[in-house]
C-alpha cells in the first residue's frame, strides 16, 4: 500500500494512516473490495508499533472506510457514490483550509483566490 | 489484569537527597512506555525500583502483580534490564558471557540469541574487556531479552549505539512486543528515539512525574497556533489559560497551546480568528511539559 508515515510529525502515527488511507480511498486508487495488509504487516513495513495501526484500522472501521472479515484479510469498504462525493470533497476542504488561511494572510480575496485555483486546475503549467 | 509496574506515592531518599517524590503510576500491558526527562530527574532511579534492585523509601511499589521487595523467581525470571552501566565479567568472551547467563534461565532461546547477535553486529570471539561502549551495550540488551520476559526495563539503551544499529534494535522491540506481548519501559533523553517506537509517555521533571499519558492523547493536545484576525485587530495578549506562549503582532500571532477541538473553535469565534493548528511533536512539547511542573 501506498503510505508513507512521519513518526516525528506531531501528528499521530494512526491519525497519518487514516488520513492517507481515506486520501486513496477517495481518489479511487483504493477500490471497494480491495484487501488491505494485516496489522502486523503494515506495523513491520512502516517501522511502527502494531498498536498503532491496530487503531488506525479501528477507526476506519468505525467510519465504514473498512471491512473486518474473521479470519480473513480485510478489506476497503463499497461507497455509494453520493458518500464517495462526499468523501472527496472533505479531502479536498483540507487540502485547502492552508491555502485559505495564506489568502487571509496575504490579503487576496476570495475572488482573486479562486480565479488563481480555477487556473491552477484547468492549465497547470501557466 | 494485574498492572506489569505500579507504584503508589512513592518516595525515594538517597541519604539527604530526595531522588523521587509523590510517584503513582500505573503501567499496564502491552505497551512501549518512553521514559523522558532532563539530567538528573529521576528516571534511573525509577528504573532501578522497576526492577527491585532500589526499594521505596516510603510507598508501594509492585512489578508484575508483586511488592518490590518480595520479588521471587517466578517474577524475576520475567523480567529484562538493561543497565545504564552495564556490568559484566571482563575475563570472559561474548560466547562465554551469553553461556553464562543463559544457564540460570530455563527458558532462554538460542535462536533469539542468534539473530539478535547477528541484527546488532556483534561479534562473539571478542572478549568482554576488549569490547567498545556500543558492542558493551549491544551485549546487555542481548543478555536482557533472550529469556522472553514479559517486562523489560531498558535504561538508556541507545545512548552508544549508531543509527544503523539503533534503528534494528528499535524495530527488533517493536517485534518482541508484538510477539511476545512484553511490556518496555525506554529511558531515553534522545526524545526522536523514543517518539518513534512508544505508545506511552511518562515524563519526570525533578523527580516527580509532569507527564503520564498515552503520546496520541498528548499530540492531539499540545500544538502551534497560527492566528490570523478575520476583521480589526487582536488583543496585545490572549487570557486563555490553555496558551502556554504566545507572540503576537496584530494582525498575526504565533501561540503554542494544550487544547481541544472544541476549546479552538470557541476560541475561533470569540476572538473572530481563523486559526492554522499544527500538533507538536514530542520534542517540541517537551519544555511545556517541565514547566507544568513550575507553574
Amino acid at each position: 500500500m501506498l503510505l508513507r508515515v512521519d513518526p516525528h510529525s506531531g501528528v499521530p502515527v494512526f491519525r497519518q494512516i487514516v488520513e492517507q488511507i481515506r486520501f486513496h480511498v477517495a481518489s479511487g486508487l483504493l477500490a471497494g473490495g480491495d484487501e488491505v495488509p494485516s496489522t502486523r504487516a503494515l506495523a513491520s513495513d512502516l517501522g511502527v508499533n502494531f498498536m498503532t495501526v491496530s487503531k488506525a484500522y479501528a477507526l476506519l472501521e468505525e467510519e465504514g472506510v473498512l471491512e473486518r472479515r474473521p479470519g480473513l484479510p480485510s478489506v476497503i469498504a463499497i461507497l455509494d457514490r453520493k458518500k464517495a462525493q462526499t468523501s472527496r470533497m472533505d479531502q479536498l476542504r483540507g487540502a485547502l483550509q492552508p491555502a485559505a488561511t495564506a489568502a487571509l494572510q496575504l490579503g487576496v480575496n476570495s475572488k482573486d483566490a479562486a480565479a488563481l485555483l480555477r487556473r491552477l486546475i484547468d492549465d497547470p503549467e501557466g | 489484569m494485574d498492572p506489569i509496574f505500579e507504584t503508589q506515592d512513592l518516595w525515594k531518599w538517597f541519604g539527604g537527597t530526595l531522588a523521587l517524590s509523590r510517584v503513582s503510576l500505573s503501567l499496564r500491558n502491552p505497551s512501549i512506555v518512553g521514559l523522558v526527562g532532563r539530567n538528573g530527574s529521576g528516571k534511573t532511579t525509577l528504573i532501578g525500583l522497576m526492577v527491585g534492585l532500589l526499594l521505596p523509601t516510603e510507598g508501594i511499589a509492585r512489578t508484575l502483580g508483586r511488592a518490590t521487595h518480595m520479588l521471587g523467581r517466578t517474577e524475576l525470571e520475567q523480567i529484562g534490564y538493561v543497565p545504564d552501566n552495564p556490568v559484566l565479567l571482563h575475563w570472559m568472551t561474548v560466547t562465554q558471557q551469553l553461556d553464562y547467563v543463559a544457564s540460570f534461565y530455563p527458558r532462554w532461546d538460542r535462536e533469539r540469541e542468534r539473530a539478535l547477535c547477528g541484527q546488532l553486529e556483534l561479534a562473539r570471539q571478542v572478549k568482554v574487556s576488549a569490547l567498545s561502549a556500543g558492542d558493551l551495550q549491544k551485549l546487555a540488551i542481548v543478555l536482557s531479552i533472550c529469556h522472553h520476559p514479559k517486562f523489560i526495563a531498558l535504561d538508556e539503551p541507545l545512548s552508544h549505539l549508531d543509527p544503523i544499529v539503533r534503528e534494528q534494535f528499535l524495530r527488533f522491540l517493536l517485534d518482541l512486543v508484538a510477539e511476545d506481548g512484553a511490556t518496555v519501559v525506554m529511558s531515553s533523553h534522545v526524545l526522536n528515539d523514543v517518539e518513534r517506537i512508544v505508545d506511552w509517555v511518562v515524563c519526570l521533571d525533578g523527580g516527580t512525574v509532569v507527564a503520564d499519558a498515552a503520546l496520541d492523547d498528548l499530540k492531539g493536545e499540545y500544538a502551534e497556533w497560527q492566528i490570523v484576525a478575520r476583521n480589526g485587530g487582536l488583543p496585545a495578549r490572549f487570557p486563555e489559560a490553555f496558551v502556554l506562549h504566545q507572540d503576537v503582532s496584530s494582525p498575526m500571532a504565533r501561540l503554542v497551546v494544550r487544547a481541544s477541538e472544541a476549546e479552538r473553535m470557541s476560541f475561533e469565534s470569540a476572538h473572530h480568528v481563523t486559526v492554522t493548528a499544527t500538533p507538536l511533536n514530542l520534542g517540541g512539547m517537551f519544555p511545556y511539559l517541565l514547566k507544568r511542573n513550575v507553574q
